[in-house]
């Protein structure tokens, strides 16, 4: 995908793929091994393991606070932003431990794309909204900025609104709108992993809709983790649906079974409305 | 009481809160409530009527205060603007013993010594914010806090005397020297540097002013960075930048209002600073555009010299019409300010 800016990551990721375990079961994009995590003396994640399959959507559920927001931000180690927080264990990518003190968090960030709960389009142009995280790994001329800015914005079907506007503050457009312009900005430095964290909790029903197929046609190319607290985005959307209660990890299983037929009495509980 | 009978309420919404209270009211508790409506309706009580009009009164005497000062200023200043008609603001004589007086070496002095006193705060202030808000461990931000607010609670005096006893011999031994050295033949810096190693003059005040001003500017610029949305600075982390392009392409225009906003303030004050300024400046009513030689500020100027101009006289009355123009300049950078702001939105 970005050969080029890879560097430091790539050298073990031969082994994942030759890996025997791993050409059987689905390809593994994150590994998740007994990950704990702590805001200062808070331990918010109990030993976390869990499997995120490569170019499938995995849904994370759970009442408000239960550490799966948490989680999502662990995977570009947003958490570094502030002092006291940190993190214990193991989170493979590509054959690294995204934990490691030396990882370069910039490179990390371009492969691993995020979307937050509220549309966060910068004060600048549509245009520049993309290409400002284009420009910051990549050298493209004029030409091949304008055919990437294209391409994303058609991908998430906002070309056709904005083509005319490419120059407009990004901030004059529709909730909806602002929210694929995120999701535009992020795919357009090309990831191989996009949190989206409760990305529709700000829209309306139909934007909501739009994104949710939108989803739907990314997953082709990127894995996918989604924070979302509502069970039918969670049913319509996921592959494989992680529970989470108080900071553990309960279940983790196909969106299917998940949601008919849970081992959990405490999954089981959340799911049919009776807390949370 | 019902509150007594359940504490639990205390956790209702406000709506279950009057269904609550509707519910269980006493007669007199009625009674009180029927008062209560009509306080908000047209019909007062005596001690509401009185505070009604303490709090209008308190409003309005700020428009009061603030036209007599125009009007004093006004009348004051009027025998001198009669005079010496326009070109008492653009005349740069100051001769009391020939008693003619012009504003422009004043103003000259005033409007330099405050933009460098700006210039030199702005990238502090901003470094400072930018660190405390973005960068700094909570705990270290807390005591550098607490010294920028100290600073900013420090009397003007003391950074006088400070100015005087530290930065002019510092000029004075140390800049001027280095600066006549290296730069004397230089075409385009020699007339800045040009003058006598006093070490008073128009740098020193823009340095002690900038000094001054920057813890000001500095909690106005960190009220604003910290008002920003922490999704927007993760949105641009999250797509690996870097600080210094989040800062530049993030941050800077997303509070660019707020940061106007911190620039008056502090022009606001260096431009009315009197005691400071009088003490590191040199007084002396000349015009040039050298940065070290003795210069004079309006304030600074109708400090020293108001207690010698008899009532009635011209130079008073000229002291007076300096007064005005320094409060229409101030006025003029807060309207040059709302409109930057606008264009912003």
């Amino acid at each position: 995908m970005t050969p080029g800016t890879l560097q430091g990551m790539t050298q073990d990721s031969m082994m994942t793929k030759t890996d025997p375990q791993a050409a059987k079961s689905p390809e593994v994009a994150l590994a998740v091994r007994n990950l704990n995590f702590y805001y200062g003396e808070n331990h918010a994640l109990h030993d976390i393991s869990v499997d995120f399959q490569a170019r499938r959507v995995t849904a994370m559920i759970g009442p408000s606070g239960c550490g799966k927001s948490t989680l999502l931000r662990i995977f570009n180690r947003m958490y570094d932003l502030y002092p006291g927080q940190r993190a214990t264990g193991e989170v493979m990518f590509d054959g690294r431990n995204i934990l490691d003190h030396d990882l370069d968090l910039n490179i990390l960030r371009a492969r691993v794309g995020m979307v937050f709960q509220k549309p966060t389009p910068f004060p600048m142009s549509i245009y520049d909204n993309i290409a400002f995280g284009v420009r910051l790994h990549e050298k493209l001329n004029k030409a091949d900025m304008d055919a990437r800015v294209q391409d994303v914005l058609t991908r998430v079907a906002l070309w056709n609104e904005v083509r005319d506007r490419l120059n407009a503050p990004a901030s004059g457009l529709s909730g909806g709108q602002q929210q694929r312009l995120c999701i535009a900005r992020s795919i357009a430095t090309r990831p191989e992993v996009l949190l989206l964290d409760e990305p529709t909790s700000a829209l309306d029903p139909i934007s909501t809709a739009r994104i949710e197929e939108l989803l739907d046609e990314l997953k082709e190319e990127f894995t996918i983790a989604i924070v979302t607290h509502n069970m039918q985005q969670a049913a319509r959307c996921a592959d494989q649906v992680a529970f989470f209660y108080m900071g553990r990890l309960i279940e983790v299983d196909s969106a299917d079974r998940m949601f008919t037929n849970p081992k959990q009495q405490q999954t089981q509980d959340y799911i049919t409305g009776r807390f949370g | 009481m019902w509150w007594l009978r359940s504490p639990d309420n205390a956790r209702f919404s406000s709506q279950s809160f009057s269904r609550m209270t509707l519910a269980t009211a006493t007669p007199s508790e009625e009674a009180r409530d029927t008062a209560g409506a009509s306080r908000s309706g047209s019909r007062r009580s005596g001690p509401d009527t009185a505070f009604h009009f303490l709090v209008a009164a308190s409003a309005l005497l700020v428009l009061v205060v603030l036209g007599g000062l125009v009007v004093l200023m006004g009348i004051g200043g009027s025998q001198a603007f009669r005079t010496f008609g326009l070109g008492f603001a653009f005349s740069d004589v100051w001769n009391p013993v020939a008693d003619l007086y012009g504003a422009w070496a004043p103003l000259f002095g005033t409007i330099v010594s405050t933009l460098i006193g700006v210039a030199i705060a702005l990238p502090l202030a901003f470094g400072t914010a930018f660190w405390l808000t973005a960068m700094a461990p909570p705990r270290i931000a807390a005591i550098v806090g607490t010294a920028v607010q100290l600073l900013a609670a420090v009397p003007s005096i003391i950074f006088g005397m400070w100015g005087f006893f530290t930065i002019v011999p510092f000029m004075a031994r140390t800049v001027q020297p280095f600066l006549t050295h290296h730069f004397k033949h230089v075409p385009g810096i020699k007339f800045i540097i040009h003058g006598a190693p006093f070490g008073t003059g128009l740098m020193t005040a823009g340095l002690v002013l900038a000094v001054m001003i920057a813890p000001f500017m500095t909690a106005v610029m960190r009220d604003v960075f910290a008002a920003m949305p922490n999704m927007l600075r993760e949105s641009a982390y999250g797509l690996g930048a870097t600080r210094w392009d989040v800062m530049w392409k993030v941050v800077v225009p997303w509070s660019r209002s707020g940061m106007i906003g911190a620039i008056v303030l502090g022009m606001g004050r260096a431009l009315g600073e009197t005691m400071a300024v009088t003490f590191v400046i040199g007084n002396v009513t000349d015009v040039g555009w050298s940065l070290f030689a003795p210069r004079s500020t309006v304030a600074s100027l109708i400090a020293l010299q108001f207690p010698e101009s008899p009532a009635g006289s011209l130079r008073l009355s000229a002291l007076l019409a300096l007064g005005f123009i320094l409060m229409l300049l101030s006025f003029a950078s807060l309207a040059l300010a709302r409109m930057l702001r606008g264009n912003t939105k």
